[in-house]
């Protein structure tokens, strides 16, 4: 497979010096034999059978993360406890990141981009989806390190500004933005992943079971999007484990309501 | 062996206590049905207070007394759903 790489130098300088890419890939999926503009750190590789996929279940998981997150909030308002607060914000934040991703993949797919540069006066494609990407992975990195932030049980505000500035560092001061990131998601990933399974070895009950069953899920996805950078088929299999990931969180929430209505009603 | 309450079924266990007395108690009943000490229920109800699930009254002798807010009624209205979503993530 040929590729030709175009840069628009004068965004492409700025963008580079900042962030010191790779210049010669990108974050941006590629049809065969059609020629794209490149820039950013990393080539995220999708299988051609999935596209359009890939951006529905990106819609998918960032709606499902949106309804966690407002019920959070609901949540919050009845009890005050700061942790739930925390927790409406993680989520409401990897919403966020996902709706950019399916975003990003839909324009690309749909090929709006460049009308959509032109629309609002972005001298180039590639800066238009680097600020996509940047502003992808920062949600997320925040997210996750809310999230682990919270199953440390600390309360104390340094240590949250530590967890957000130390991994957001390391990923966009590396030269491969996009592996980092991954990289260092997994890792929050993993912590996030043992305290969920404590807390249902300390609480056994179907909900706890199903909500640390789902984190596995989205550590083992994200672990194969680390992996998709040489391998197109993990891009898809990182996709469905995190369906059956939110799976879970839903059929859990569905649960929490059922549950919570019956012993109300009794 | 008496399992450990978590922090949200203990303020359950207070605002229930004062709800079986009509919204309204003094520290002496709470004290005796939330199964706490003095110092940790004192705590509580500061805590509660500051949270405005209760405010402070006076009866009408001059004594203490706690009564309930609506956002502790809404509380315990739905305090099951609330404890399952608290529980399946460990955010207590």
């Amino acid at each position: 497979m040929h590729l030709r790489i175009h840069f628009n130098t004068d965004s492409m300088v700025f963008i580079n010096r900042l962030l010191k890419i790779n210049q010669e890939l990108s974050f941006i999926k590629f049809k065969k034999e059609k020629l794209i503009t490149f820039c950013m750190v990393l080539t995220q590789i999708a299988p051609s059978w999935f596209f359009g996929y890939d951006v529905i279940l990106e819609l998918l998981f960032a709606i499902i993360s949106l309804v966690i997150s407002i019920f959070a909030f609901k949540i919050y308002k009845k009890t005050s406890q700061n942790s739930i607060k925390i927790f409406g914000i993680s989520f409401i934040l990897i919403s966020i990141s996902y709706f950019i991703q399916s975003f990003l993949n839909f324009l690309i797919i749909s090929k709006l981009t460049e009308k959509i540069c032109i629309a609002v006066k972005i001298q180039s494609i590639t800066s238009f989806n680097n600020f996509g990407i940047l502003a992808h992975i920062l949600a997320m990195t925040i997210g996750l390190s809310l999230l682990t932030y919270i199953t440390l049980k600390q309360e104390n505000l340094k240590l949250l500004w530590l967890l957000i500035i130390i991994p957001l560092s390391a990923i966009l001061l590396n030269t491969n933005i996009i592996y980092m990131f991954y990289l260092i998601a997994s890792i929050l990933l993993i912590f996030i992943e043992i305290y969920f399974i404590s807390n249902f070895l300390k609480n056994k009950q179907i909900k706890t079971l199903l909500v640390a069953i789902a984190f596995f899920f989205l550590l083992i996805g994200n672990l194969h999007f680390l992996i998709s950078v040489n391998h197109q088929i993990f891009y898809a299999i990182g996709h469905i484990l995190e369906l059956f990931a939110y799976i879970f969180i839903l059929t859990n929430f569905y649960l929490v309501l059922k549950n919570g209505k019956k012993k109300r009603a009794s | 062996m008496v399992r450990k309450r978590e922090r949200l079924e203990i303020i359950h266990d207070i605002l229930h206590a004062i709800q079986e007395k009509k919204g309204k108690s003094k520290p002496t009943h709470i004290l005796y049905k939330s199964n706490l000490s003095h110092q940790m229920l004192s705590d509580y109800l500061a805590e509660l207070i500051r949270k405005e699930f209760m405010i402070e009254v006076k009866d009408k002798k001059g004594n203490k007394m706690y009564e309930l807010t609506d956002k502790a009624y809404n509380f315990l209205k739905d305090y099951q759903i609330i404890k399952g979503f608290v529980d399946s993530y460990g955010l207590d």
